[in-house]
């Protein structure tokens, strides 16, 4: 996204602009994210926060901004933090909870917190089916009430957090 | 925005929740018995490694299948031929417990699982992808449910 070509037709300056730099406060949030010593027995719980920028960026600016910060912000912290596999892992997650949301916003009928709260639990089950094809071995799903769990708890706390900031920056 | 929670999402809440509950309740059937004898399964890249009765002390080093890992160094193309693997976890077996002892992954996340003992539960290694589970010894159907 760095290199983007001078003759971007389609994507506006502004486009460019306002992904950079929500790209780059969904990567500050990846970083400390990466820093907060989650529990090493409960692999894959984790808070999210880098997400209330990808739902802020689905709700204020729409489909392609939500995709274009979340794709950028996934590769970076993968190469910066958190390795190759927590990269795949992020993406498959990603692709699963932005499909989604975009498909529960569509609708109308849920709040910010509904959607984000779906975003969770479909990010997991993205994680926990990458993980079950590398592995070849469905034992996996076994930490899939866990999974699901943290998946809704994380949510609502994003889906909360998201609210109050797309009613502040109006 | 007017509300922070609407009908819909209650009900997608109790939905969720319910799946959950019932994913819990099913995989929590499919748990043997303490009581069998357990047998230690180990698996590396899909296909099982080796198994051991979970009786017995033993110590274990079972090597990654395929050596893909971006954060080590990469690996040797003669390493069949020598005794050293650059990828590797050693599984110890002690007193009825399973446990990683070592781990050449970056994370570490199966050395600081805490042991397991009864069947149905694993330890998984994912930069190795390694399973390593306990099974009741007899197979299909129920031996035994328990609560």
């Amino acid at each position: 996204m760095t290199a983007s070509p001078r003759s971007s037709s389609s994507l506006g300056n502004s486009f460019i602009a306002r992904v950079g730099l929500m790209a780059a406060l969904a990567l500050i949030f990846s970083y400390v994210e990466a820093i907060i010593p989650y529990s090493a027995s409960l692999p894959g719980i984790k808070l999210g926060i880098a997400n209330v920028v990808t739902v802020i960026a689905l709700y204020k600016f729409g489909v392609k901004d939500a995709i274009a910060v979340s794709i950028i912000r996934i590769v970076i912290a993968g190469l910066l933090f958190n390795g190759l596999f927590g990269m795949i892992y992020s993406l498959a997650g990603a692709a699963l909870s932005l499909a989604g949301m975009i498909a529960l916003k569509r609708t109308g009928l849920f709040s910010v917190t509904g959607v984000s709260m779906a975003a969770g639990v479909l990010h997991n089950m993205g994680q926990l089916i990458i993980a079950s094809a590398l592995i070849e071995d469905l034992r996996i799903f076994f930490y899939f009430p866990m999974l699901m769990f943290s998946g809704i708890v994380a949510g609502i706390l994003v889906g909360i957090a998201s609210t109050i900031i797309i009613k502040s920056i109006k | 925005m007017k509300q922070y929670i609407r009908k819909a999402d209650v009900i997608l809440l109790i939905v969720l929740v319910a799946i959950e509950l019932a994913a819990t309740a099913v995989l929590g059937l499919q748990r043997g018995s303490g009581d069998s004898p357990a047998k230690v399964v180990i698996k590396s890249g899909g296909s099982v490694y080796a198994t051991y009765p979970l009786g017995e002390d033993r110590t274990v080093v079972v090597p990654a299948p395929k050596q893909i890992s971006v954060d080590g160094p990469s690996p040797d193309p003669n390493a069949e031929a020598s005794a050293q693997y650059d990828y590797y976890n050693v599984v110890i077996i002690s007193e009825g417990a399973v446990c990683v002892s070592e781990a050449t992954c970056k994370n570490k996340v199966c050395m600081r699982h805490s042991s397991i003992s009864h069947p149905g539960e694993s330890i998984v290694c994912l930069p190795n992808r390694l399973v390593v589970s306990i099974e009741a010894e007899e197979g299909g159907g129920y031996d035994s449910i328990t609560s």
